[in-house]
């Protein structure tokens, strides 16, 4: 069965790079938004079951797009991992009560980006 | 009028230059990503390149524990395999462009004989001679064993040797009657290497024969037994060559 991903980040290199990453490492059908109103649109349309969500973006910045996917139910049961910068203090403690899941910090290792999603298939298949 | 423009300059390079701080921020940002992936890509390549290692150490390993339990049977070969083997690869050392030094090359090498476990021990130590059906039986351990080798992946090139190592380059020899070219290059390589171990060592009927002697035994059956080729590539090695591996392996 295959799930949907959303990436969403308004640097369009980042999201080349972890859709690159992820292509052909699971049946994943990847899709992209370059800020927090796309990201909504997108997973409304889509139902992703994992989401990477980077913090600053234009429009809709990553924790109010977060917190917004939680209260959708179309899009509640989400995992969603942010993509933190490393200097970012409170962040975490603001992403993670918007909702998140995980966090991977920038730059980050493909390694722990292809773990990651590991760990979330084997969940899924749980 | 010429102060307005002078601001309005003066803004727009102050926005210029912040947004030139952006752009080079983000070019740091994606250098360093880049490098990150680069560092883990280095990591994995270390990483399987020791596995690899691994693997190929325990391959070695598994074909050396068949090959001796082979051997642990016949009681007077003593490390026949890992001679020859060390033989073999002096010679086909000597065909770089036909054979190359593959540790599967070696693999048949030692595992030549190891179609013998199907063998009851009544024949493969019967002293007198065999009869007909017992040498029937006798001359299938070549299949047998390259039956067993192709079976298991890693040992599946090594089937060439176990299969053929008994054929004569004049077509007499067993299973296949194979003859000349035919024979595969590994195998031809092979039985020169197996019988100048087999006259070099004690035997229960005979004492072992000299060096000296075993060439000129295998010389006399170039373009019977041996191709010709391997023969002479053969008697250009060196006797200190064979006799540092008999040395070194016994």
């Amino acid at each position: 069965m295959t799930h949907a991903v959303l990436i969403v980040d308004d640097d369009q290199f980042i999201r080349k790079l972890i859709a690159t990453t992820l292509e052909d490492v699971a049946e994943f059908e990847l899709h992209e938004a370059a800020d927090g109103m796309d990201a909504l649109e997108v997973a409304r349309q889509t139902r992703p079951s994992l989401v990477f969500l980077d913090v600053d973006m234009p429009r809709l910045n990553g924790i109010e797009t977060c917190r917004q996917l939680r209260q959708d139910d179309l899009t509640a049961g989400a995992t969603i991992v942010m993509l933190t910068a490393a200097h970012g203090d409170h962040v975490e403690s603001d992403a993670e009560q918007a909702g998140a899941d995980l966090f991977l910090t920038k730059p980050f290792s493909p390694l722990d980006l292809l773990r990651l999603v590991d760990q979330h298939g084997e969940r899924q298949a749980r | 009028m010429a102060v307005q423009s002078e601001i309005g300059l003066i803004d727009e390079l102050v926005r210029l230059r912040a947004e030139l701080r952006r752009r080079e921020r983000e070019a740091a940002d994606k250098e360093l990503q880049l490098q990150r992936y680069a560092a883990d890509l280095r990591e994995t390549f270390k990483q399987e390149r020791a596995r690899a290692q691994e693997l190929r150490r325990s391959y070695m390993a598994t074909v050396r524990a068949l090959s001796n339990a082979v051997e642990a049977r016949d009681a007077y070969t003593g490390k026949h395999a890992e001679r020859v083997a060390a033989y073999g690869l002096e010679l086909a050392r000597k065909f770089p462009e036909e054979l190359i030094l593959t540790p599967e090359l070696e693999f048949g090498f030692l595992l030549h004989d190891v179609g013998k476990v199907a063998i009851p021990d009544a024949i493969l130590y019967k002293p007198g001679a065999l009869d007909d059906d017992e040498r029937a039986l006798m001359s299938r351990h070549p299949v047998i064993g390259s039956e067993i080798v192709q079976g298991i992946e890693f040992l599946a090139e090594a089937a060439d040797v176990v299969r053929s190592h008994h054929e004569k380059w004049d077509g007499t020899g067993y299973p296949d009657r194979l003859a000349a070219e035919d024979i595969p290059l590994a195998a031809r390589v092979f039985a020169v290497a197996d019988v100048l171990d087999a006259l070099t060592t004690d035997r229960p009927y005979r004492p072992a024969c000299s060096l000296r002697y075993a060439r000129a035994m295998i010389t006399s059956e170039s373009g019977k037994h041996f191709d010709p080729r391997v023969v002479e590539v053969f008697n250009t090695i060196d006797d200190h060559v064979f006799e540092r591996i008999a040395a070194e392996i016994r």
